[in-house]
């Protein structure tokens, strides 16, 4: 599947080329941009490659954009940065780092192959070296991307705990002389770091009603068509 | 096998398979540690430093380490829910495989705290609402706008209620006449 860039896309992303010929101050420079920095591999600071510049760059840019606890903003301390070593606009870095983001979280988000990736990057006529880097790039750092935007999906309030109680109602202003058993629940649900609580309560009958109706939802997942489908999904 | 302290159910798999855990460290280290989980499971703060150090000779890593403390507040809080007494407790550890000294290390640390633990489970069970304290006052009407001459006696209270999540009280506010106080007087007293 080839992932198609829009004219606007292209245009942000020619800058990437020419931010190049800053490649042997990297590992000074990486100390300074913060905590974005600190996932890149030991070995390839000191390299010195040609290439560098716009891989490190793109993670850190990568890993400051997608991290959701980044606390340093991002943009104008990255722009800063490269402004100062590279001398390009802000706006051109800015328009270059965004359109390198939404590069790596497309292809990761439709887990699209190294072929269909090298291809789609192909139309921006960039070098050999830079789309090996860019596929690199996308390669080391797709699990990760994968699973911060899993996190991002909408989410119901979920189960936290439950707390019981069973009651016996032995007398009320109406009648004396009763046995009346209740079971009054607390549930406690999560909800995007909210808690709140549920008090129910029911008698015992219903209760185990409810139960038997959970465990025969439970007992569908053993059925044939249930496995059916189970076995081809994986 | 039905085990008292888990309620006459089956023990369950994760305790079985951390009870071997519980053997490497000393059964003296082991009853340092119990009274470390006591303290968390009576509301005071778990002292998780000093659990770090008595569990670095048996060279556990750090899922070890919470594994052990999962554990024994699993035993002790099951233990007092059920209200098993430390014999029977001992008796049915060595059952799982605790050996012998370890089991009455535990078991006395349970012994001590045995009652505190039952009346803070108490404390901690479901309560809806709860009522912190009533004031009162008594007026006495000498005349309105509708009658001239009125001479009855009214009543005011306030009930302070705490609510479910136990942060605030409520104020509610309630105004009776002296027959209607009467009744709920009456009413009260009957429940008693």
């Amino acid at each position: 599947m080839l992932l198609v860039l829009s004219a606007d896309h292209q245009a942000h992303l020619g800058c990437l080329p020419r931010a190049g010929g800053a490649g042997g101050e990297q590992a000074p420079g990486r100390g300074g941009t913060g905590p974005e920095s600190g996932e890149t591999g030991p070995g390839r600071g000191e390299s010195g490659h040609r290439a560098e510049p716009r891989s490190f760059g793109g993670r850190t840019a990568v890993r400051g954009a997608l991290c959701p606890a980044a606390k340093a903003p991002r943009a104008p301390a990255l722009c800063v940065f490269f402004k100062g070593k590279l001398n390009i606009g802000v706006d051109i870095i800015q328009h270059g780092v965004e359109g390198l983001v939404y590069l790596l979280t497309e292809s990761s988000k439709l887990m699209i192959s190294e072929v269909d990736f090298q291809d789609s990057i192909n139309v921006l006529g960039f070098s050999d070296e830079l789309n090996k880097s860019l596929l690199q790039l996308y390669l080391d750092n797709r699990k990760e991307i994968r699973s911060i935007l899993g996190e991002l999906a909408p989410r119901l309030p979920s189960y936290h705990s439950l707390e019981w109680r069973l009651d016996v109602q032995l007398a009320s202003r109406s009648l004396r002389q009763q046995i009346k058993p209740a079971v009054t629940m607390k549930l406690h649900l999560n909800q995007n770091e909210d808690q709140t609580a549920q008090v129910l309560q029911t008698d015992p009958a219903t209760l185990l009603h409810l139960i038997q109706q959970l465990e025969q939802a439970l007992g569908e997942m053993k059925m044939n068509h249930c496995r059916r489908i189970v076995r081809n999904m994986k | 096998m039905r085990f008292r302290f888990c309620g006459d159910l089956d023990c369950p798999d994760w305790v079985l398979a951390e009870i071997s855990t519980l053997a490497k460290i000393s059964s003296v280290k082991l009853k340092l540690i119990c009274a470390q989980v006591l303290r968390d499971l009576l509301g005071e703060a778990i002292e998780y430093d000093k659990i770090l150090k008595l569990t670095s000779d048996a060279k556990l890593e750090s899922g070890d380490v919470k594994a052990t403390i999962a554990v024994l507040s699993f035993i002790l809080s099951s233990a007092a829910k059920h209200n098993v007494d430390s014999e029977s407790l001992s008796s049915e550890l060595q059952q799982l495989g605790l050996p012998k000294e370890h089991a009455s290390g535990l078991c006395r640390s349970y012994e001590e705290k045995q009652s505190p633990l039952q009346d803070r489970l108490r404390a901690c069970s479901l309560r809806l609402s709860q009522l912190g304290s009533v004031h009162w006052r008594v007026d006495y009407t000498l005349s309105s706008s509708e009658l001239q001459e009125v001479n009855e006696p009214v009543v005011h209270l306030t009930f302070n209620v705490r609510d479910r999540e136990g942060d605030k009280m409520t104020a509610v506010p309630v105004t009776l006449s002296a027959n209607k106080f009467w009744v709920l007087l009456a009413d009260r007293k009957s429940v008693v």
